[in-house]
């Protein structure tokens, strides 16, 4: 495990301005997801790193050891793909094994045995380790693909949004899975995703990524609760949250465009109040309910207690509750 | 009231026609309507070849001769199998056959997988190079066997004066396709000529299968262009190469109108296939029951191998 800079990467493909100017730190030992939509660079940002695609300006530096243009193989990385890349003709066995036999490791064939082994039953799937990488469920596929990973001990673990293919049950469980073997290997991992989920509940930093830029870099509460900006404010929280004109409400700071209203920030009563709002619709989820709001004429989308009992056609009042606020740029503007 | 009337006869009459148009298009159910579809195929196939392997099953137990059709045709039995099987001639045909299948099949696979796994690495040009490439294969077997007699001529052949260029030799002082132990490979390389292209072609899209994410997988995995080749690229094209060689063989094993316009069987019968021996014997010898023996020989010898590789095929499919 060690420690992973790069300094002010970018890279184009043809026109197109897949990452800029993108400076990341991660420590040793550290669990760092970068989060945003498709299109947004971070599979190519991961790809800079592990020497898959060639950068235009900038550097990288792998333990201390620049690694700019150096060749996948000399840089120390571990990738798991998207679309699990096992090699569909080998065993799970012979999968895993893969990195270990080649020849400049020298690895005796025994230690890879008890290596593959032991991987294999932290990611309970030692008894598939005779099957072929074909015969496997879509779950057992990325558990042999993070497995040939976690057999080696490379410096950092680049791991391109390997749950995205499965469904929402088993990615539940491999997220928990995850985050508990990362724990107890104690290993260094940069994780892409777009699912806010996984990155709050695994990473110990998130970095919001968009347009191929870095916006912000924290802990998931950090980004939470001090978004820099709307982008990044907009990519976490469930129900997305609601972006509306300042006018609207009485006491906004100076220079403040936008409110930034999350569930936490709302208080809804019934009855008309300073600020009303007609319920348009009720989304029961079963423990709380999507209450979806018109505000003159905006969407508003927040939860409510089922019990509240609230009905297509009410009128409620809305009073805010230590809100986000944002410029006309959309940047932050301290309440 | 003469348009109005005029209409109204229109409008009488799409009402008439429609219910019975529908009515003739419900009455067939689907099967039948399958049934009707496959029916001209199914007849024709029955009729152009199913038929005339069983009647040739049944001329192989006979004496009939397609020159003499009013001779009475006397029942043989298995005769005409007998001797075939004990005639060193036909043996010797075989070893013709079985030499021009092996050879060509086995440099039509390592030079059309060698050429795919060349255009596969997309350098500049490579669309362009593939069509060149694939020329050979488009043109029709007597074209080629046409003009590679003229390139295997030794006094003008182009052929015989590119040998001599590189060898030094005099460029008349052999002849191709006159010579006992030149002409078995002249049409080697003929064919090979012809036929590498399609061996590439299929090649290719095996090539052309393999995800490049498992080639970046193992770029990570530190495994060497040497590994990836012989641990992710052979394996997973060998089902496309298997497939090729398939075909090749099969082909060649039928192989007949370019060696008959190239040396027509000779010199003597170093150059004879099996098909030259039999249309020899069916066509100039005029001896129908003893080559519908020699056919049907031929052909489950052709059925049973390809049987057999295609059970390996599958074993190698399903890995």
């Amino acid at each position: 495990m060690a420690e992973v800079e790069i300094v002010s990467v970018s890279k184009a493909f043809g026109k197109t301005q897949a990452v800029s100017g993108l400076s990341l730190t991660v420590g040793d030992g550290e669990f760092v997801a970068l989060l945003g939509p498709t299109g947004a660079g971070k599979t190519t940002a991961l790809r800079l790193i592990a020497g898959l695609e060639q950068l235009d300006s900038g550097s990288i530096r792998i333990d201390g050891r620049d690694m700019t243009a150096a060749a996948p193989a000399d840089r120390d990385v571990a990738f798991v793909f998207q679309q699990y890349s096992l090699y569909p003709h080998l065993t799970v066995f012979e999968n895993m094994a893969f990195a270990l036999r080649a020849p400049t490791r020298r690895v005796a064939e025994a230690d890879i045995r008890t290596k593959v082994q032991e991987v294999a039953r932290l990611l309970h799937i030692e008894t598939k380790l005779d099957n072929k990488a074909t015969q496997l469920s879509g779950g057992q596929m990325q558990r042999v693909a993070i497995g040939r990973a976690l057999v080696r001990s490379p410096s950092i673990y680049l791991m391109d949004e390997p749950l995205s293919s499965l469904d929402a049950k088993l990615r539940g469980e491999l997220r928990l899975e995850l985050k508990r073997i990362q724990v107890e290997l104690g290993a260094t991992i940069l994780y892409v995703t777009h699912d806010q989920t996984e990155a709050m509940t695994m990473a110990s930093r998130i970095g919001v990524i968009e347009g191929g830029r870095l916006m912000q870099i924290g802990t998931p509460r950090e980004i939470y609760e001090n978004p820099i900006n709307a982008h990044v404010a907009a990519r976490l929280g469930q129900p997305v949250i609601n972006l509306l004109p300042a006018a609207l409400f009485g006491s906004a700071p100076v220079g403040a465009a936008t409110v930034g209203a999350r569930t936490e920030h709302l208080t809804i009563a019934r009855g008309s109040g300073d600020v009303s709002a007609t319920v348009k619709r009720v989304e029961h989820l079963g423990d709380q309910s999507h209450l979806h709001l018109d505000l003159a004429g905006r969407p508003v989308v927040t939860l409510a207690d089922p019990e509240a009992g609230f009905g297509a056609g009410d009128v409620v009042s809305l009073r805010l509750n230590k809100p986000l606020f944002f410029d006309a740029n959309g940047w932050r503007v301290a309440a | 009231m003469n348009e109005l009337s005029a209409s109204s006869r229109i409008t009488y009459r799409a009402v008439m026609v429609r219910p019975g148009v529908t009515r003739r298009i419900r009455g067939l159910s689907d099967r039948a309507l399958a049934w009707l579809f496959i029916t001209p195929t199914i007849v024709l196939l029955l009729a152009i070849n199913i038929f005339p392997l069983l009647w040739t099953i049944y001329l192989s137990f006979t004496n009939y001769r397609a020159n003499r059709s009013n001779v009475p045709t006397i029942w043989l039995g298995a005769d005409w199998y007998q001797s075939i099987l004990t005639d060193p001639d036909i043996w010797a045909a075989m070893q013709v056959t079985a030499h021009f299948v092996i050879w060509t099949v086995v440099i039509e696979t390592v030079l059309g997988f060698g050429l795919a796994y060349l255009i596969d690495k997309k350098f500049r040009g490579h669309g362009m190079w593939t069509t060149i490439i694939l020329l050979p294969m488009m043109l029709s077997p007597a074209v080629v066997g046409n003009f590679w007699t003229f390139l295997y001529q030794p006094q003008i052949g182009l052929f015989n004066y590119v040998v001599a260029f590189f060898t030094g030799r005099a460029a008349s002082s052999f002849q191709m396709l006159g010579d006992v132990t030149l002409s078995p490979w002249a049409i080697v390389i003929v064919d090979a000529w012809m036929w590498t292209p399609y061996v590439m072609l299929i090649c290719l899209a095996g090539l052309r299968s393999i995800p490049d994410y498992i080639y970046e997988a193992a770029e990570v995995d530190r495994a060497s262009k040497w590994r990836q080749f012989w641990s992710i690229t052979l394996p997973m094209a060998l089902p496309f190469i298997m497939l090729a060689v398939l075909f090749r063989g099969i082909e060649n094993f039928k192989m007949f109108d370019m060696v008959n316009l190239l040396t027509g069987g000779g010199p003597g019968s170093t150059t004879e296939v099996a098909s030259i021996t039999l249309k020899r014997a069916a066509f100039e010898s005029w001896r129908t029951g003893y080559s519908s023996a020699f056919a049907i020989i031929l052909f489950v010898t052709v059925f049973g191998l390809a049987n057999i590789y295609v059970k390996a095929l599958n074993k190698v499919k399903s890995r």
